[in-house]
């Protein structure tokens, strides 16, 4: 393939930015296309992160700077990509920036890294999300726990976290277990617990799922040292009494309805796929699973096609470092696709 | 040594398959149960059960063929259905216990609980002979038949002056529709009906 082969990235979250850096770095050409004006996607959003209680933007900081150093990539701000089709083995996309710029540029691959999104959870009438202002989902209270930090907002003093909320529901048409919330739930409800030590949290679980280097020890250490308080059910609704929120629900171990009053609920919702993913999908022809994420071929974790690669959410939930090494290993896909017969 | 019956319950692995009893009859697939008790933590009465819906479905499980059909939440169970609303799995409890109860009518096991049993005879000879319930004149028996006498009666005085209780039911116009419903009910055993 020419010297000038260049990869097209749809996304820049971490997944995208570490292909475009691991690109970069290989002297690969590449162009990193994000529709917001920072990169960093669904990280940039993030308080904390586990299993080392490290702050997420000082590795977006990090990563950031390494792609700005180097030549061979071009970050596309504010941009989407409106269109793209493959003709004789070359990707033609068009894009359109914030401020009504278009444009067109080729590439010989693509990787998409849209990440994903979170489900609605006011569908469920009985939590009250969308009705109670105290119930809002993770994302929201990544936040909560951001504005507190930066003495914008004090945390509430009592806090419910609900696991399982979409996924595992069938009834609601999320089967799947959404993977990253058993830990990233530890991790606020513990993040909680240190900026308030005086607080009370509660996780209400099904089961935790802690399957990674140093993640069992992570949670144990949430509900040993930090005193988070797990409990093992899965709430069936959220009322209103005396301004505060009473959380119901049969605490499965010991086999009774009980109730809890707190002060603030916050729903890990189900990680589920972006429109943009399913556009993309549909422009690409690339094949999904029943609920719109992007399928891999056959012998290869980040290959949706011939030439056409996947990294992060978009393909499933995946927590940061997993997105980053999916990244890394779309990019790999990439240099060996441009290397072919390359020189030994 | 002396053979005494172990205090510590023991599955009996030959037990019939309720749970594939209750996929054949109803289609209902116990296996899909997560166990996540959502559906005792929002249930209407489950603070007042001997078994939480969960539980109850733990017993299906486990063969507990006997608990499930002599438990007191069999009778007192609302059917209200926030159990099958809630649940991630859409298991319909409430039908269930429609099974169970007939399979308790079947096995004579109905006076396991006989005031509830009592309660629920009263309350459809009332219904069986006017088509409707006059809650005065069905509370009395209901008082008579269980030796109560007074029970909730300063209630029921409240009521009665508000102008809340009749001392008679109003009829239902066209009772011989409701024989022939009763009859045709009746004419079959109650393990026979089909779950409503």
């Amino acid at each position: 393939m020419s010297e000038k082969a260049t990869a097209l990235i749809i996304g820049g979250g971490i997944a995208g930015m570490e292909a475009a850096l691991k690109l970069g770095q290989g002297g690969y050409r590449a162009v990193l296309a994000e529709k917001d004006h920072s990169l960093g996607g669904t990280v940039s959003k993030l308080c904390s992160s586990f299993p080392r209680w490290e702050d997420p933007q000082d590795l977006l900081r990090l990563k950031e700077q390494q792609l700005q150093s180097l030549e061979t990539i071009s970050i596309l701000r504010d941009t989407e990509i409106t269109g793209i089709e493959k003709k004789k083995g070359t990707f033609h996309a068009t894009w359109k920036n914030s401020s009504g710029e278009e444009g067109a540029l080729n590439a010989q691959a693509v990787i998409v890294a849209t990440g994903f999104d979170l489900f609605d959870a006011s569908i469920y009438g009985e939590y009250g999300y969308g009705i109670y202002p105290g119930v809002v989902n993770s994302l929201e209270f990544e936040q909560v726990l951001k504005d507190h930090t930066d003495g914008k907002a004090a945390l509430p003093r009592n806090i419910a976290f609900f696991k399982c909320v979409g996924s595992r529901d069938r009834s609601k048409g999320h089967p799947y277990c959404s993977k990253i919330c058993c830990m990233y739930t530890a991790k606020q409800a513990g993040t909680a617990k240190n900026l308030s030590p005086e607080s009370k949290c509660y996780v209400f679980y099904m089961d935790y799922r802690a399957a990674g280097k140093e993640y069992e020890e992570f949670v144990r250490s949430v509900i040993e040292e930090k005193q988070v308080r797990y409990v093992r059910g899965r709430p069936s609704k959220v009322v209103m009494e005396k301004g505060q929120l009473l959380v119901r629900f049969e605490d499965t171990l010991i086999g009774a309805p009980m109730e809890v009053a707190v002060d603030m609920v916050v729903l890990a919702s189900a990680v589920i796929p972006k429109p943009a993913t399913r556009r993309l999908a549909e422009m690409l022809g690339l094949k999904t699973d029943e609920y719109g994420f992007i399928e891999a071929e056959y012998g290869s974790a980040v290959k949706a096609q011939e030439n056409i690669f996947f990294a992060g959410g978009c393909g499933f939930a995946v927590e940061t470092i997993g997105a980053s090494a999916q990244g890394a290993a779309a990019a790999a896909e990439v240099m060996a696709l441009f290397n072919k017969g390359g020189k030994p | 040594m002396m053979l005494t019956e172990s205090p510590i319950r023991r599955l009996d692995a030959k037990a019939p398959g309720l749970a594939e009893e209750l996929k054949r009859d109803l289609d209902i697939d116990i296996t899909r149960c997560l166990e996540c008790g959502k559906c005792s933590g929002g249930c209407s009465y489950a603070h007042g059960f001997d078994y939480t819906p969960r539980k109850m479905v733990q017993l299906i499980k486990l063969e507990e063929r006997g608990k499930l059909l002599r438990m007191r939440a069999l009778w007192t169970c609302l059917s209200c259905q926030l159990c099958l609303d809630r649940c991630p799995s859409s298991i319909d409890m409430p039908r269930i216990l429609d099974y169970l109860r007939g399979k308790a009518y079947a096995e004579r096991l109905n006076d396991v609980h006989p005031e509830i049993e009592k309660f629920y005879e009263i309350m459809l000879s009332d219904i069986r002979n006017n088509g409707r319930i006059s809650e005065t004149l069905m509370m009395a028996r209901f008082n008579f038949a269980t030796r109560r006498y007074f029970s909730n009666a300063d209630l029921g005085m409240k009521l009665f002056f508000k102008g809340k209780l009749k001392l008679f039911g109003p009829k239902t116009k066209n009772l011989n529709s409701l024989r022939a419903l009763f009859a045709k009910l009746l004419f079959r055993s109650p393990a026979e009906q089909e779950p409503s």
